[in-house]
């Protein structure tokens, strides 16, 4: 690691602040500042070249910053930055520490994540894209300014690689679900205006459509979108790598909405050409013909089933949630034709919609075609999703693939038998989640702490290894009080 | 100590925590080419016995359709056919026969077929009023019902121009110099005709304007007892229709010549539409539809093909 401090406690810089004349130590400051940013820039190119080099890191600490941050100068400091692989402002004010903050997202162009814990974080969280605060000791303002809060810093690795990626990929999947069955819904209506002279008779009843998206279709997405999880928060943990998926827009652009919707116009032709032209001759036991409500019902019927199922295999994860929002949904729908085509009261508009499903299900054409229209429609997206998982995999799937045949004990993370497979790590974490859960969830400690851990630990009679970092500084703390 | 452990490892494990915690148990399936395989074979298998059997059972319907109405016109009318329907001065008989090609099973549907005939259209599938049909006279502001609405000032019942284009073809069908009894009742929905036209309804003013759009109802039987209007007012899905006439409850059999004296009141012509008869048998999925068999042997088939295809690239290129 190949480090470029700037300090302000040089003796160049001492000796002119002993002068006292504050002019001149800001002019000179400034000039020092800048000359060196402008050596490290063009130090730092060469370091580029061999892949194997050290990386980069800028120290800078907060009176040299205020000079760095003037307009003149930093454009040099940004790109200087934007090189190394960390920056560490050290003595910086609240005021510079959204400054710099301000400078990344303006000049970068990137998305930018602040996490603090005390007030004096407070406008560096606000600047920020995203702004994590911390609950802890040194209070909740940070939390209260912030987007997120969380109560640990190392919870932010959860959130960012578990949760914020889950996030991600749940939102583009439930936003493409959600304009995918209502363009199927749709475009089997728009068939329908070629057959009726363009004359603008709806093809479905009115509260089938308004319905539709409120009781039919509605609740399965949105346990998907609570619940989705495309792989296991270890393995997250395990591959960052993936995170880099929702950098690159992977699940959202513009070729995913057009499969989508590709797919979308194929079900709404199978939906209305497949109903009509098989109806065209159907009729119940006794030679009745269908009308037109009849063959709505029908191809509705049809739409609800097989947008439902759909939503079934586009899941990563399927829990009992999803199987009791699916098929609560298409037995709502059942239940609510049953009532509707059951009743006939004053206020009915002219639709015929009575008796409708009575009559429809006691043929067996309606259930010879409910077969036959979601399998045909799903038939596309099935072949499609096994063609681009086998051929085109995307990287979260290769993982998945990789680790499917692991055991769930992913839940259980206190399985007795897999004791002796952890690392050091893994045991000290496996040790501390088995102590008793603080009723408070502000324990006050942002950074894992050995005191809290040893001392709730010893309580308990666990023995939690010492950190390395942890004995040396107990080491040089015993060694500075020597002398005294 | 292993007590309290238990006991954390439950309440950990609580409903609600799983909830909150994202930690539900889950299946996690994932698709791999196995799996891509046999779903398509299943489907296949699945598939074409059940589309095989589906085209059996339509192949097993035996399907007579006649066009009739450019036939029925007579020969010196046929250059200007909508002025020969209008004029009703004009006989309206015409006969027509044709040979039974298979042994036809009793009970015998007829069903006349309209072709360009929009009864999906907008205006015509709202210019009805269910509540007038049920209730008669009683009801009031029946405005969907317009232009059919009054007549002088009276209201037609049953308004509406569903019901002002009543078919009114007849046909009755004469076999070895027999006549073949049709049987027109129990031709509408049991539905419509308990619950949704009144049984204490009688068609008033009907018919009566200068324009004439079908046939005439008599004035004396109710609307729940009118089984043709009823057929004809549960409007259609397509432009191409058929509905049901009535029933012979004899059998036919094969080489049988069937005459047809139909008269040809009805006025296709003025919009180029087109009247067919249809006798069909029906068997257990209704009539002689072959779509619902072939998409289901085309399914099946491509199904299997691409499950071959899959595996023939599995074998030969598989996957670590």
């Amino acid at each position: 690691m190949k480090q470029f401090i700037i300090s302000s406690e040089t003796d160049a810089i001492r000796e002119v602040e002993e002068r006292g004349d504050q002019t001149e130590i800001a002019r000179f400051m400034k000039e020092e500042v800048k000359k060196q940013l402008k050596q490290f820039l063009d130090e730092a190119p060469q370091y580029f070249c061999s892949p194997s080099g050290p990386k980069l890191a800028l120290v800078i600490d907060g009176k040299c910053l205020m000079y760095a941050l003037e307009p003149s100068l930093r454009i040099m400091l940004l790109t200087l930055s934007l090189n190394c692989s960390s920056v560490v402002c050290c003595r910086v004010s609240p005021l510079q520490k959204a400054q710099v903050t301000s400078l990344v997202k303006k000049g970068a162009r990137k998305i930018t994540l602040s996490i603090g814990d005390g007030a004096n974080d407070v406008s560096m969280i606000q600047a920020a894209h995203i702004g994590i605060g911390i609950s802890g000791l040194e209070g909740m303002q940070a939390v209260m300014a912030s987007d997120f809060a969380i109560a640990q810093f190392r919870f932010l690795e959860d959130l960012l690689l578990v949760h914020g990626r889950w996030s991600y990929i749940r939102l583009c999947k439930v936003v493409m679900y959600f304009f995918y069955k209502n363009l199927a819904f749709t475009l089997t209506q728009f068939w329908f205006t070629f057959g009726t002279g363009f004359s603008g008779q709806r093809f479905y009843d009115d509260w089938f459509q308004s319905l539709y998206n409120v009781i039919f279709t509605a609740l399965p997405v949105v346990i998907v979108g609570l619940f989705d999880q495309d792989i296991s928060s270890s393995l997250s943990k395990k591959y960052p790598e993936l995170y880099k998926e929702g950098v690159r827009n992977m699940f959202f652009n513009r070729r995913v909405v057009a499969i989508w919707a590709c797919f979308a116009v194929y079900q709404s032709l199978v939906f209305f050409y497949f109903v009509s032209l098989s109806s065209s001759t159907s009729r119940d036991s006794d030679g009745k013909m269908f009308g037109l409500w009849d063959v709505s019902t029908m191809a509705f019927t049809c739409v609800v089933v097989t947008v439902n199922l759909r939503l079934l295999m586009m899941c990563n994860s399927i829990t009992r949630w999803h199987y009791i929002s699916v098929g609560g949904s298409i037995i709502v729908w059942f239940v609510f034709i049953f009532i509707y085509s059951g009743i006939m009261t004053r206020f009915d508009r002219n639709d015929n919609m009575f008796w409708v499903i009575y009559v429809l299900m006691s043929t067996s054409y309606f259930y010879v075609t409910l077969l036959l229209v979601p399998v045909a429609a799903l038939l596309g997206d099935f072949l499609y999703l096994g063609v681009q998982r086998w051929f085109f995999p995307y990287d979260y799937q290769i993982v998945q693939e990789s680790h499917k045949d692991d055991a769930d004990s992913i839940n259980k993370p206190d399985s007795q038998e897999t004791k002796e497979h952890l690392t050091p790590d893994e045991a000290r974490s496996n040790e501390i989640s088995q102590l008793p859960k603080e009723v408070s969830k502000h324990s006050g400690f942002a950074f894992d702490s050995p005191g809290y851990e040893s001392f709730f630990a010893t309580q308990f009679g666990k023995y939690v290894p010492p950190k390395a970092w942890d004995v040396a500084r107990r080491a040089s703390m015993k060694s500075k009080s020597k002398p005294k | 100590m292993t007590d309290t452990d238990r006991g954390t490892q439950r309440d950990r494990d609580s409903a609600f925590s799983l909830f909150t915690q994202q930690s539900l148990p889950a299946c996690k399936p994932v698709l791999t080419p196995e799996w891509v395989i046999m779903t398509f074979l299943f489907i296949g298998f699945i598939f074409i016995p059940v589309g095989l059997v589906t085209l059996r059972a339509s192949h097993s319907v035996v399907e007579i359709v006649e066009r009739y109405d450019i036939g029925c016109v007579p020969e010196p009318f046929r250059i200007d056919k909508v002025s020969y329907i209008q004029d009703d001065s004009i006989p309206k008989n015409c006969s027509l026969s044709f040979k039974v090609p298979k042994y036809m099973k009793a009970p015998i549907y007829i069903y006349y077929q309209l072709e360009n005939y929009y009864q999906n259209h907008r205006r015509y599938v709202k210019s009805r009023s269910d509540k007038q049909l049920l209730h008669g006279q009683n009801e009031h502001g029946i405005s969907s019902c317009q232009p059919v609405e009054v007549n002088n000032d009276r209201p037609i019942i049953p308004c509406g121009l569903i019901a002002w284009s009543l078919f009114n073809d007849t046909f009755t069908f004469i076999r070895n110099r027999a006549e073949l009894k049709v049987n027109r009742k129990n031709i509408a929905w049991k539905s419509d005709r308990e619950h949704k036209f009144g049984k204490n309804v009688y068609p008033f003013n009907f018919q009566n304007g200068t324009l004439i759009g079908g046939g005439k109802l008599n004035p004396t039987i109710p609307l729940s007892d009118q089984e043709d209007l009823i057929v004809w007012m549960r409007t259609s899905a397509l432009p191409s229709f058929r509905k049901l006439y009535g029933r012979i409850e004899k059998d036919l059999d094969v080489d049988d010549v069937v005459v047809v004296h139909l008269m040809n009141n009805y006025n296709t012509y003025s919009f180029g539409g087109k009247k067919k008869l249809v006798l069909s048998t029906t068997s257990w999925l209704g009539g002689k539809n072959d779509f619902l068999g072939l998409a289901y042997v085309f399914i099946g088939s491509s199904s299997v093909t691409i499950a071959v295809v899959f595996t023939l690239l599995h074998l030969l290129s598989p996957r670590h």
